[in-house]
């Protein structure tokens, strides 16, 4: 199949290095500690923060530093055909931990022994990118709740079909068997904090992916610095400093 | 409970009582397929004491709905459950295999359960017994109609069988609405074609609604029939139920 | 879970009395609804709806399937709910089936009426496209998003919504089939048919507390409920479903006077969704 035009553009009339739309929005969850929707294209994604609060499970407790949980789901209409799936099916554990290790590595959780961080992702449409969406709303939903990080991670994918680095793949790029790299970055610190390829590329072409992906990944970040920036701008005029 | 077929030769013969019957007409004048009174509840049979090894039991048999229910406890709460003042109630139903007309999984009914636990739980003078909790397992032997009505009264009767302390005894009834008419107590064909179902569980002396549900379209008018049929059938199902308890303990004194 | 103090208790507890509730409501006053229709655009139909801070997605997909041996001219229709864990930390992991099943269970006893689908608030029949072989499968699913409180009318509201957003595709039968064959069909992308949704019971909560009840119940309201009945009314006024949460019992002639309160504010609270399912699908069309 063709994914690539021979005028260069992509199923869903995209340029090779253009990523969909992202929109986010903080504070979708009213009582929650921290929360927001992002969405990239039609993949929409809730993450709610709870805490830094006491540890329930007393055995987890670390006296060092805190806690991070995470659980990720779906909803049985996020995607195209329905299914019910019973919760914590393997898929969502492991998405649910690697969320978990890339939020860790940002969080300054020496700073808060004795505590734990819950972190919830549900996926209300999956269209591709999942993983990124969701890793894109834990880092604006923990920014929203005030907890202490290094930096602010973002996460894009890219992959590589018809001979073409592609930016932020959608479903059916997705799933046409091409390598999908996802990648998250600390994009201050210019650090990379996942990654993660399916299939196979050659050495030279999996550093010109990453690279199209290192740069979706910062454009993701100034797009998340703006909406903060805004968001704080707007707690500002409320509290009439 | 004899055989039916005593007059049959011993060897296999397909009963022609197991065949399909047709789907029953609810027309104008229609009869109950059991020949009751459309305000008249089936017989009802109570026995406690039906299984030694737990704390109370009881059975009930209405019609060819028959339940058993076993209560166990209050024993200590599970470790690793948090320190309560309250008592805690835990209820499970479960059907056999064989209960229903086709061979079923026997499996749980979260419903039921559910349900089960949300009627008594208002009777049950939890404070009483703290730190503890109490099992009620009701398995449903056979099924034909109001289960849950059954499975609820039974309940009640094996609590106040094991000594746990109850504001009243708890006794339900369902009524169905069939083609316009109101059926108290109906049977598995009934609820079938039910349009609509009505569900009280009370406590007949202290005049209390302790769980109740309705489905189907039902008017205002209906409704306060339907529920005037259940409170007064409540009251004479509480009358048997009593009647049992006493039976049962001038059994243990002589 | 919320924790109250006893000082806090006494506050709502008195308010509630006073008919003034702590956020200003009287006692049969509906926190602002928001509807928003459309929002899943993989869905046959969906919507949102909040009510104060309580925030819920119902979606509606329509799958063809084979009709039930029993009631081969009818179609099926299944209500899911799930609570989703960004709602409620105690809802991680498998912490939130009770409450989904509980709510799963109410739904469906009061939407989709009795067991010869009288009293249903969707037609049942009309979802059948070939007698006894080909019908549709309505699958209802519900999510959880925030909960403060009333979520099972938050829900009934959400899946009003959604029904009256869904578009079924018109199914052409190819003509001339014998009737053992396996029929022809074909699924139109274009024509969709909408769905009467007047027949669409509303759910009313009323909590009590003390000696009053309330309609709409925030969850700090209903840490200190004794009980509470959920009752569906229909436009016509009739009662299509009741189910009693809360173990304390109630005295029959204070759950007629529920059932003649709940009929009162049905009115109100119909023709607010209706004129909010209105402006929301008004909305949605002029985006698209």
């Amino acid at each position: 199949m063709e994914y690539v035009s021979p005028e260069g553009l992509r199923l869903d009339g995209r340029r090779p290095m253009e990523m969909r739309q992202i929109r986010a929005e903080i504070g979708a969850v009213s009582k929650a500690d921290g929360s927001a929707v992002f969405e990239m294209g039609n993949t929409k994604v809730i993450a709610a923060v709870y805490g830094p609060r006491q540890v329930q499970n007393k055995s987890q407790q670390m006296n060092d530093q805190a806690l991070v949980r995470c659980e990720y789901s779906m909803a049985n209409f996020s995607t195209g055909d329905r299914m019910r799936k019973p919760k914590g099916d393997r898929r969502s554990t492991e998405i649910s931990l690697v969320i978990r290790q890339t939020m860790e590595a940002s969080i300054l959780t020496h700073l808060m022994p004795h505590s734990q961080i819950d972190i919830f992702v549900q996926v209300l449409q999956a269209d591709g990118g999942t993983r990124s969406a969701c890793i894109n709303a834990a880092t604006l939903a923990l920014a929203d709740a005030g907890i202490p990080m290094r930096d602010l991670v973002t996460s894009c994918s890219a992959g590589y079909l018809n001979s073409t680095p592609l930016l932020d793949l959608n479903y059916v790029e997705d799933s046409a068997g091409g390598a999908d790299v996802t990648l998250g970055i600390l994009p201050k610190l210019d650090k990379v904090t996942l990654l993660q390829m399916d299939s196979k590329l050659p050495i030279d072409i999996l550093e010109n992916v990453m690279q199209l992906a290192i740069e979706g990944c910062k454009a993701v970040a100034n797009y998340i610095r703006e909406i903060l920036l805004e968001n704080t701008k707007q707690l500002e005029f409320r509290r009439g400093v | 409970m004899a055989g039916k077929g005593g007059a049959n030769p011993a060897t296999y013969s397909p009963s022609p009582t197991i065949q399909k019957k047709k789907a029953p007409l609810f027309k104008e004048d229609w009869v109950r397929p059991d020949g009751r009174g459309f305000h008249q509840c089936r017989p009802a049979f109570f026995r406690t004491g039906a299984v030694n090894a737990a704390s109370g039991s009881a059975y009930a048999e209405f019609g060819n709905t028959k339940v058993i229910v076993s209560v166990f406890g209050p024993r200590e709460s599970k470790k690793a459950m948090m320190y309560s003042d309250t008592g805690r109630l835990n209820c499970n139903v479960s059907f056999t295999t064989f209960a229903t007309p086709v061979r079923g999984q026997g499996s749980d009914h979260k419903e039921y359960t559910a349900m089960l636990h949300k009627a008594l739980e208002g009777a049950i003078i939890l404070e009483s017994f703290p730190k503890t909790t109490v099992d009620v397992f009701a398995l449903v032997l056979e099924s034909s109609g109001s289960d849950l009505p059954v499975v609820i009264s039974c309940a009640s009767l094996a609590l106040a069988d094991a000594g746990i302390m109850m504001y009243d005894l708890v006794a339900s009834v369902s009524v169905s609405c069939v083609s316009k008419n109101l059926v108290i107590d109906p049977i598995f064909e009934e609820e079938n074609y039910q349009d609509g179902s009505l569900m009280i569980t009370c406590m007949p002396s202290r005049y209390e609604i302790t769980q109740l549900t309705v489905t189907g379209e039902w008017s205002t008018p209906k409704i306060n029939e339907g529920m005037q049929l259940c409170l007064d059938a409540c009251a004479k199902l509480a009358k048997i139920m009593r009647s049992c308890l006493k039976e049962a303990a001038s059994d243990s004194k002589e | 879970m919320v924790g109250l103090s006893l000082g806090e208790q006494h506050f709502i507890q008195g308010g509630i009395a006073q008919d003034l509730r702590c956020d200003g409501r009287k006692r049969l006053a509906y926190r602002p609804i928001s509807v928003e229709t459309g929002v899943i655009p993989q869905a046959n139909g969906s919507a949102r709806v909040r009510m104060g801070a309580t925030d819920v997605i119902a979606s509606v997909k329509a799958e063809l399937g084979k009709p039930s041996l029993l009631q081969p001219n009818k179609g099926k229709v299944s209500i899911y709910i799930d609570c989703s864990s960004t709602a409620e930390p105690a809802f991680e992991g498998r912490g939130g089936d009770e409450l989904s099943a509980e709510l799963s269970t109410a739904l469906q006893r009061c939407l989709l009426g009795g067991k010869s689908g009288a009293g249903a608030g969707i037609d049942l029949s009309s979802l059948v496209v070939i007698d006894g072989k080909i019908c549709w499968d309505l699958y209802i699913d519900g999510l959880v998003v925030f909960s403060d409180g009333n979520l099972l009318d938050a829900l009934g509201a959400a899946i009003k919504a959604a029904l009256s957003n869904t578009g079924i595709p018109r199914v052409h039968v190819a003509a001339g089939a014998s009737s053992d064959e396996k029929p022809e069909i074909d699924v139109s992308d274009e024509e969709f048919l909408q769905f009467d949704t007047s027949a669409v019971p509303v759910i009313i909560t009323l909590t009590k507390v003390g000696k009053h009840y309330i309609v709409d119940a925030t969850s700090e309201e209903e840490s200190q409920m004794s009980s509470a009945v959920s009752i569906s009314v229909n436009r016509q006024r009739c009662i299509c479903g009741i189910t009693k949460r809360g173990g304390a019992g109630l005295d029959p002639s204070i759950i007629l006077d529920m059932i003649s309160v709940a009929q009162h504010v049905s009115e109100q609270l119909i023709n607010k969704l209706d004129s909010e399912i209105a402006s929301a699908e008004a909305g949605d069309d002029d985006e698209s």
